[in-house]
């Protein structure tokens, strides 16, 4: 016991002055409107490009189903890029009253395993159905050039969509995914710590 | 209890907490200050389903926990207490460094837990903070306070 008492006396003479208190309402303040800015100019973004294709559906009036079409998967990806990246910032957010840090680090453990799923699954069906819809639309456009344009229009096309796919999305995905991973291999770590 | 008697109240204990865990003045303040930010945002939704110290702890344990999250691009404290911090760092006397070192040497988990251990946080406050169950703790600070005086006793004290 007499190490008790000792470790606490060593540990009560930590003194160091307390910062003013402003120097948190100025920090904290900054951080807020960093992130909300950061949430509202991705979906402004993306809003907007779904209206500007909206105009276009409205505006050149198109004729052939492939156009519609195309348009509605492109809208449609562009949601299917919005939707998780809100839900995250949810996820964040929404907490009730902190949790034990147990259950803390299962969540942690959680949020990054959907963040995986989410780098993965969703970025490849985000591409897909971009391309898909991108292509579909360009059909009724190109349809109405000569046939070498249109060849050239569509090799140019489909070379971008190559690119992104072979290099751009398995490049990114294994760049999040090692520092995701790296992460919850430490947050697992901690969490055996829990049950030793 | 509105923000800045809390802040008053607890910025030093969260402070000697995060300091436990981190053994470093510069991080220990960033914690101190991410889990101010943290209370500050939900206090509002603060409900008491536990004390207030507990729920602070809770906090403070967790933004702990979470900090290897950010390890890597840890921010510098953006505090302009730069040059007071070295002074106070020199003058901390040599049992405290040797207190922080050695806890710095055990486990994340059992870094917080003999840092709450001696902020007189009792088992059962703990054992809620940390979410373990009281018989668990007790054996951890057992534990934890054998390795600790072990410590000292090779260093000759």
């Amino acid at each position: 016991m007499e190490t008790n008492i000792d470790l606490k006396k060593i540990w009560n003479t930590q003194k160091i002055e307390t910062p003013n208190v402003e120097i948190l309402y100025t920090k904290a303040n900054k951080l807020k409107s960093r992130s909300f800015l950061k949430l509202i100019l991705v979906n402004i973004t993306l809003l907007l490009t779904i209206t500007f294709i909206c105009f276009i559906w409205y505006y050149y009036q198109p004729e052939l189903v492939t156009t519609k079409i195309g348009i509605i998967l492109t809208i449609l990806a562009v949601i299917i890029f919005l939707l998780p990246f809100n839900k995250q910032f949810s996820l964040l957010t929404k907490n009730k009253t902190e949790p034990n840090s147990k259950e803390y680090l299962q969540q942690l453990i959680k949020l990054k395993e959907i963040q995986v799923y989410q780098q993965t699954t969703m970025l490849s069906i985000y591409f897909i159905i971009l391309s898909l819809g991108i292509g579909l639309y360009m059909f009724e456009y190109v349809s109405k050039m000569t046939i070498t344009w249109g060849i050239i229009t569509y090799a140019i096309t489909i070379l971008w969509f190559a690119i992104n796919w072979f290099y751009l999305r398995p490049k990114t995905i294994t760049k999040q995914n090692a520092k995701l991973n790296k992460l919850l291999v430490e947050f697992e770590k901690l969490n055996n710590q829990m049950n030793d | 209890m509105n923000f800045e008697t809390i802040y008053k109240t607890y910025w030093q204990k969260v402070f000697r907490l995060c300091m436990g865990y981190a053994n470093d003045t510069d991080a220990a303040r960033d914690l101190t200050q991410e889990t101010f930010i943290k209370v500050w945002k939900q206090l509002p939704k603060f409900r008491n389903e536990s004390s207030i110290g507990t729920w602070i702890f809770r906090i403070a344990s967790n933004t702990c926990l979470r900090q290897i999250q950010k390890d890597k691009k840890m921010p510098k404290s953006e505090l302009p207490l730069e040059i007071k911090d070295d002074i106070l760092d020199t003058n901390i006397e040599e049992d405290i460094q040797l207190l922080y070192q050695y806890i710095s040497e055990l486990q994340e988990v059992e870094r917080i837990i003999i840092s709450l251990e001696l902020e007189d946080m009792n088992q059962k406050e703990i054992a809620e903070i940390i979410g373990l169950s009281e018989g668990n703790v007790r054996v951890k600070i057992h534990r934890i306070k054998e390795k600790l005086a072990q410590k000292f006793k090779k260093n000759g004290n």
